[in-house]
């Protein structure tokens, strides 16, 4: 019920965002949103198993978690960014080296996250090392590959033009392409978040960071009065968080994309 | 992952020798995959521990239990989701869809494990458990691709099949459904190989499947056993969206 309710604001944020001229307003009223939200859920469950105390006892444990969660999603899709687009710029034009990087970022996100996660962990130990380059290599795939749809998508006479204007091919590359392929790569880069940020709460079965702690801790507790606290809050904390990143990822396509081809 | 957030590059750019090359990359890979596994095991000496895991009626058994976990899942999915979405398609209410289109974009955000989690906190563990966790995991992403895919067929020409005296069944069978079958038959895919994944979860409550060898292999530190169950797992999960691709490419109608 409260994910329902969650669900139609945060639909209603990204249709204010579309139309909302400051963005920066548009985040406050988020946050503001998020916290009524929680008492909200606190009040419902309370009848359940003592949820709102549940909360209030461990509202610090759950604020780290949170903060490591998207610290976790953001250090790995950042370098998923600059390796991604890297390989983009790189493969674009090239038709073998494309189809070679892409496959490979296909079979590398078919893997299932916890066999890629326990292979990952003997070669970095346990804690944060496998879940970042896990996150890593799972969110190539949507980077690189909308990269690289973004770069060929440029309509040739604006290449033309800009190449009778004198511009080298780097120059071309990286003043005309690169700009408005932006938008393409930057959903890339919003739905690795989305992957990043469910594929972290397993990382925590190999001691990684983040909610995925309090699911587990649900499991082994499983039976006792607590369990479904654990699991719930871990769970609802994960959804919150992925919601409010892609309203955010909304907010920055409006702020980062070229004055000219906003609609 | 989302078929529907951005094109599919590989399909429209590449000439024959790509598409050859494209349909024989995922074998290849598994194939590679599988003969350094087995070398390496020759290579070693396994313990007693290792022994037992590591025979073939073990293995047979667990890659029995998550094919049996995962493909039911999706076949439960299939016949659900796609129904569900015609009715919903049918109704033709603007409302009942943007509900089910939110709850779709929730759903996506929602980790796997932890519905398989709860699920076995508030009811009860073992696999019937998973089996339920599974396709109600998968089903709304097939649910939303079988409303987008009927959305998008052009008015036009769900108008002309009427024009030529077809009912409204005749429009849905012969016109509509084999033309979002594409964007359906990828829903499919996707939740398929999401099912062999979350699969490997279903170990944590005690569902079998391939991800005991992996909890095994961690909690014992015997890294053979690990090393061979997420490898199983892994190249089961790309054989599985290979042929599902291949079963795609064929089931496209001619015409698209």
């Amino acid at each position: 019920m409260v994910v329902a309710i969650y669900a139609t604001i945060v639909v209603q944020i990204e249709l204010s965002v579309t139309r909302s001229a400051d963005p920066v307003a548009v985040t406050g009223i988020t946050k503001e949103l998020d916290m009524t939200l929680v008492a909200a859920a606190a009040d419902g469950l309370e009848g359940l198993d003592g949820m709102a105390e549940f909360l209030d006892r461990r509202s610090d444990d759950l604020t780290q978690m949170l903060v490591e969660h998207l610290a976790v999603v953001a250090v790995s899709v950042a370098v998923a960014t600059v390796v991604g687009v890297a390989l983009g710029l790189l493969v674009w034009d090239r038709p073998v080296g494309r189809s070679v990087t892409i496959t490979t970022a296909a079979v590398i996100l078919t893997i299932p996250s916890l066999a890629l996660l326990a292979i990952l962990s003997p070669l970095f130990g346990l804690g944060w090392g496998p879940s970042i380059v896990a996150l890593v290599l799972y969110s190539l795939l949507p980077i690189v590959r909308n990269t690289v749809v973004g770069l060929r998508e440029v309509p040739a006479p604006v290449l033309e033009s800009a190449r009778g204007m004198g511009m080298t091919r780097t120059g071309v590359l990286l003043r005309i392409q690169l700009p408005m392929a932006w938008p393409i790569i930057l959903t890339g880069i919003r739905v690795a978040t989305q992957l990043a940020i469910g594929i972290a709460a397993i990382g925590a079965y190999v001691a990684g960071p983040g909610l995925g702690q309090y699911i587990f801790r649900g499991l082994s507790s499983l039976g006792s009065r607590n369990a479904l606290n654990y699991a719930l809050s871990g769970t609802v904390g994960v959804v919150a968080l992925a919601l409010a990143a892609d309203a955010l990822f909304i907010v920055i396509a409006r702020l980062t994309t070229p004055r000219g081809l906003r609609a | 992952m989302s078929t529907l957030t951005s094109p599919d590059v590989g399909r429209r750019t590449t000439g024959r020798r790509g598409a050859v090359a494209r349909v024989l990359a995922a074998p290849l890979v598994v194939a590679v995959l599988g003969l350094v596994t087995l070398l390496w095991l020759q290579s070693i000496e396994l313990d007693s521990i290792e022994k037992r895991t590591l025979n073939t009626d073990y293995l047979v058994d667990r890659v029995r239990e998550h094919l049996l976990l995962s493909l039911s899942a999706a076949a439960l999915v299939a016949l659900l989701a796609i129904p569900a979405g015609v009715l919903i398609h049918r109704t033709n209410s603007r409302v009942l869809r943007g509900v089910v289109l939110a709850l779709a974009n929730i759903g996506q955000a929602t980790p796997a494990v932890g519905v398989v989690i709860l699920l076995a906190i508030v009811w009860r563990t073992g696999f019937t458990t998973a089996l339920v966790a599974l396709v109600a995991y998968s089903f709304l992403p097939v649910l939303r691709n079988t409303l987008t895919g009927l959305a998008e067929v052009d008015p036009a020409t769900r108008e002309a099949a009427r024009g030529m005296g077809m009912t409204r069944t005749q429009v849905l069978r012969r016109i509509e459904l084999p033309l979002a079958s594409p964007v359906i038959l990828a829903g499919l895919r996707t939740s398929l190989v999401f099912a062999v994944g979350v699969a490997t979860i279903a170990t944590f409550i005690n569902a079998g499947g391939l991800g005991d060898m992996i909890v095994n292999g961690l909690k014992l530190q015997r890294y053979p056993v690990l090393i061979v169950g997420a490898a199983l797992v892994a190249g089961i999960a790309i054989l599985i969206d290979w042929v599902a691709g291949l079963v795609e490419e064929y089931a496209r109608p001619r015409g698209l």
